[in-house]
């Protein structure tokens, strides 16, 4: 299992977004794609909702959120 | 594999635009009624052009691209569902405009039958779009400050129609109510309750996720929405409350919380790891620093009565207010959202990511700092014209030069998105 981490702390949007939809392109089932982000990004939420995607999210105390996405089998 | 992804059902982009469009071109006609009007126009806060001014931009700029803004704001921020917003946005967005040119023309020309008109347009209008969203605002299941911040405006944005639409009718028709009294708590709520709270509430969103700053601190977002809504609420106990002494005692503070909010703000983009000076950045800085002008000037405005005797003093704070801080933190956040807009939409016809071009090319870069320039000139000339009528029409030329330009680059983002979705359809 591989994860592919995408710190979206500095980049501007779209950027985080644009990065994370190439990443799932390529996802392989069981991998895994950790999103850093200090915001929580819904539009990315109901792309992933419609498309059979499942994700975690944990907020660290310095703000930043970790946003784990995995596909979902089927 | 992305063409096959689906977008969700945000609002049709033509919902925010239509309010975007339509915006600066009130601020351009502000800038031509300062021309026409000349010298006189900003001797007092009570002349019928300072009334008529003051809706033009709090009204006919401000309220149409912050309400444009919410909609698309609420499902991206915080993932709530705007009821049938196509629908809504058509109703309101056309009720507002002539609601805003009736009041105005009714403050300008004191024609009572004017007034009277504007007022159940607005309760209609913005009586809708306040319960629309609040639905969407209470039903969401997201939490967070930026949420409560949105609750409380619109509520702020209520209270400040209800009273807007007394102090109209009122005038109208010479009812005995305490004018000065309604009309100071009619714009706390105005300025502060509804624009400031939706400005702070956006900016622990946007801030952070635009300008690449740090989070604002949990401890900051956590009070500073309650501490103002205590202050306004203090604020509006004058109504009742008939003591010299109270004014002062809530200002300071008020103005104190002010400072915090404007101070966090520019820390947060002095200490930024990844420097970037984009328009967006620029206006916020401007409007941070026009706020904690406001702070010093109201400060002045109590500690030396003296000073705040001349008429011209309030005047002054109102430019600082409406075109140094607002005028300047929305125009900011449209350079933003429209180019993100532009992009999210045409992600949404399915081309590969590659297909769609950068958010860069939505509006050119030069075009935004070059109004921006203008708009400072313009912010400046105006502060100066407030002692010097003298520089009025100059600084009323400026002003509309600046809207004129703003509403170029968004007419042109329009067409840019045309452009690319057409080229985008015809390549499928
Ligand atoms: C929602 C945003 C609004 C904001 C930010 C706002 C702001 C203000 C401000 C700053 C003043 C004081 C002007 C001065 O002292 O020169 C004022 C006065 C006034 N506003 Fe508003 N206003 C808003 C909406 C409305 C609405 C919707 C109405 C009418 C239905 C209205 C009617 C009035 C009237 C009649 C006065 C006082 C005129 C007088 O006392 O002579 N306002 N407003």
């Amino acid at each position: 299992m591989t994860t592919t981490v995408i710190d979206g702390r500095e980049l501007q949007p779209p950027e985080p977004m644009e990065r994370t939809l190439e990443a799932l392109d390529t996802l392989a089932e069981g991998d895994d794609v950790l999103l850093l982000l200090y915001c929580q990004p819904h539009p990315l939420f109901s792309i992933l909702k419609k498309n059979g995607y499942a994700w975690g999210e944990e907020v660290r105390a310095d703000g930043t959120r970790e946003i784990r996405i995995h596909k979902l089998p089927g | 594999m992305h063409a096959s992804l689906s977008f969700d059902q945000a609002p049709p982009i033509s919902v925010p635009y239509r309010f975007f469009l339509v915006a600066p071109w009130f601020g351009a006609t502000a800038g031509i009624l300062l021309v026409w009007a000349g010298a006189d126009a900003l001797g007092s806060r009570w002349t019928p052009e300072a009334l008529a001014l003051t809706h033009l931009i709090a009204l006919g700029f401000m309220l149409q691209a912050m309400c444009g803004a919410l909609f698309q704001f609420i499902p991206v921020a915080v993932g709530g569902n705007v009821w049938r917003p196509r629908l809504v946005a058509n109703t309101v967005q056309p009720l507002l405009l002539l609601a805003t040119l009736l009041l105005v023309a009714g403050l300008l020309f004191g024609r009572p039958v004017l007034l009277s008109a504007a007022v159940p347009l607005f309760l209609l209008a913005i009586g809708g779009f306040v319960t629309v969203v609040a639905l969407a605002l209470w039903q969401t299941p997201a939490t967070g400050m930026t949420l409560w911040a949105m609750r409380m405006a619109i509520a702020g944005l209520a209270i400040t129609v209800l009273l807007g639409s007394l102090l109209a009718e009122a005038l109208a028709h010479g009812f005995a109510v305490p004018i000065v009294d309604l009309t100071n708590v009619h714009l706390g709520w105005g300025l502060g309750g509804w624009a400031l709270m939706l400005l702070a509430g956006v900016s622990y969103h946007v801030v952070p996720m635009f300008q690449l700053t740090r989070p604002y601190p949990s401890w900051f977002t956590r009070s500073f929405g309650l501490l103002l809504l205590g202050f306004l609420l203090a604020w509006s106990s004058r109504l009742l409350l008939d003591d010299a002494l109270w004014s002062p005692l809530i200002a300071y503070p008020l103005l104190l919380i002010l400072s915090a909010y404007a101070g966090t703000t520019l820390w947060l983009q002095y200490t930024r790891r990844r420097k970037i000076h984009d328009a967006t950045s620029l206006y916020f800085r401007v409007a941070m620093l026009s706020m904690l002008a406001f702070a010093v000037s109201g400060t002045v405005y109590f500690l030396r009565p003296e000073l705040g005797a001349d008429p011209r003093f309030v005047v002054w704070l109102g430019v600082l207010a409406l075109v140094g801080v607002f005028v300047s933190a929305i125009t900011g956040m449209m350079y933003k959202i429209v180019p993100f807009l532009n992009w999210l939409h045409l992600q949404r016809l399915g081309a590969p990511i590659s297909a769609v071009p950068n958010m860069k090319k939505m509006i050119p870069a030069d075009a935004m700092t070059g109004q921006l320039r203008l708009h400072v000139l313009a912010v400046l000339m105006l502060l100066t014209a407030v002692w010097q009528p003298g520089l009025i029409r100059p600084a009323g030329l400026a002003l509309a030069a600046s809207f004129v330009w703003l509403g170029c680059n968004l007419a042109g983002a329009v067409r840019r998105y045309q452009g690319f979705r057409d080229q985008i359809r015809a390549a499928a």
